[in-house]
């Protein structure tokens, strides 16, 4: 790993905390309801700097998080980390499949679909063993997941064409 | 950068993705509760401790023995009413049917109450997710 990697996850692990910290103190009208803002740096990294980045900058912001509430390998910190690297994977996976396909919101959607697919398997299997009740409650999750999806998919549309800009200014000027 | 551009980005593919989300999810939030059964209880409650859960679709009439005398409680066609009680202003008699919430009878301690064990599971997940 370079040592330019280093700095970026190290950067983009920095923003995705923020953003996941942020995102707690947020007031949702349903409590489980997130935003999922961190997912808008895992894109970012995925597109900017590729699937190894983006799952390390996911694993790092997935147990600082927990360990700073308090949650380190309890009930949220297993669903955090299997919702994060599923949907990590799942963006990076169809990016590399079809990289035309879709495009940052078609991943971002993606990403918000897979995430919450994964809490809810994990749920269930480790959790609540009443399949009514997750049956019940996951088109709602997976509705109000693909209206967020869709909100972080715009902004890490928005930031990433802005840091292509900003990276091609600073070549410019190391001309 | 504007959010025309944006727009303008995003693929056949993934509006075919967000509208295929929309409308599964939408018509799961609608016909998920249809195809469950109903899996309401009945709980009846004397001085905090349940003394009866009954399942809210059989039809049945129980009485319970509270300090002041006995409730008589009804249960049919998924409705819940109290028939007989010994208290004075009869305000739990005159609440009639409930198909959901609560009787509550104060002078005779007794406490009826259409629960749902889906909004119990509910409420772990909350806990757990948060």
């Amino acid at each position: 790993m370079q040592l330019q990697d280093k700095y970026r996850i190290a950067l983009l692990s920095a923003y995705a905390l923020a953003l996941h910290g942020f995102e707690s103190l947020f007031p949702t009208p349903v409590p489980w309801l997130r935003l999922g803002l961190a997912n808008i740096i895992t894109l970012t990294a995925l597109v900017l700097y590729g699937i190894r980045v983006a799952i390390t900058v996911t694993l790092i912001r997935v147990i600082l998080s927990s360990l700073f509430t308090g949650t380190f390998l309890g009930p949220a910190f297993i669903l955090s980390l299997g919702g994060g690297v599923t949907s990590t994977l799942a963006m990076g996976i169809v990016l590399s499949i079809t990289p035309r396909l879709f495009s940052i919101i078609g991943l971002s959607l993606i990403g918000a679909l897979f995430h919450n697919i994964a809490q809810l398997i994990l749920a269930y299997l480790l959790f609540i063993q009443r399949i009514e009740a997750i049956l019940l409650i996951s088109p709602i999750i997976i509705f109000l997941g693909s209206v967020t999806g869709t909100v972080n998919g715009i902004v890490s549309d928005l930031l990433i064409k802005n840091l292509k800009k900003g990276d091609k200014k600073i070549q410019n000027v190391n001309k | 950068m504007s959010l025309n551009s944006v727009l303008k980005s995003t693929t056949i593919a993934d509006k075919i993705l967000l509208a295929l989300l929309i409308l599964v999810s939408l018509s799961g939030i609608v016909f998920v509760k249809e195809l469950l059964p109903e899996a309401k209880r009945v709980m009846i409650e004397v001085n905090g401790h349940p003394v009866y859960i009954l399942p809210k679709d059989k039809d049945r009439t129980v009485s319970v023995e509270g300090p002041e005398g006995v409730t008589v409680i009804e249960i049919k066609d998924q409705r819940v009413r109290v028939t007989e009680s010994p208290c004075h202003n009869k305000l739990c008699i005159r609440q009639g049917w409930i198909e959901s919430g609560a009787i509550v009878c104060i002078p005779n301690r007794v406490v009826v109450t259409i629960s749902n064990h889906e909004d119990e599971s509910n409420k772990i997940v909350d806990a757990i997710t948060g």
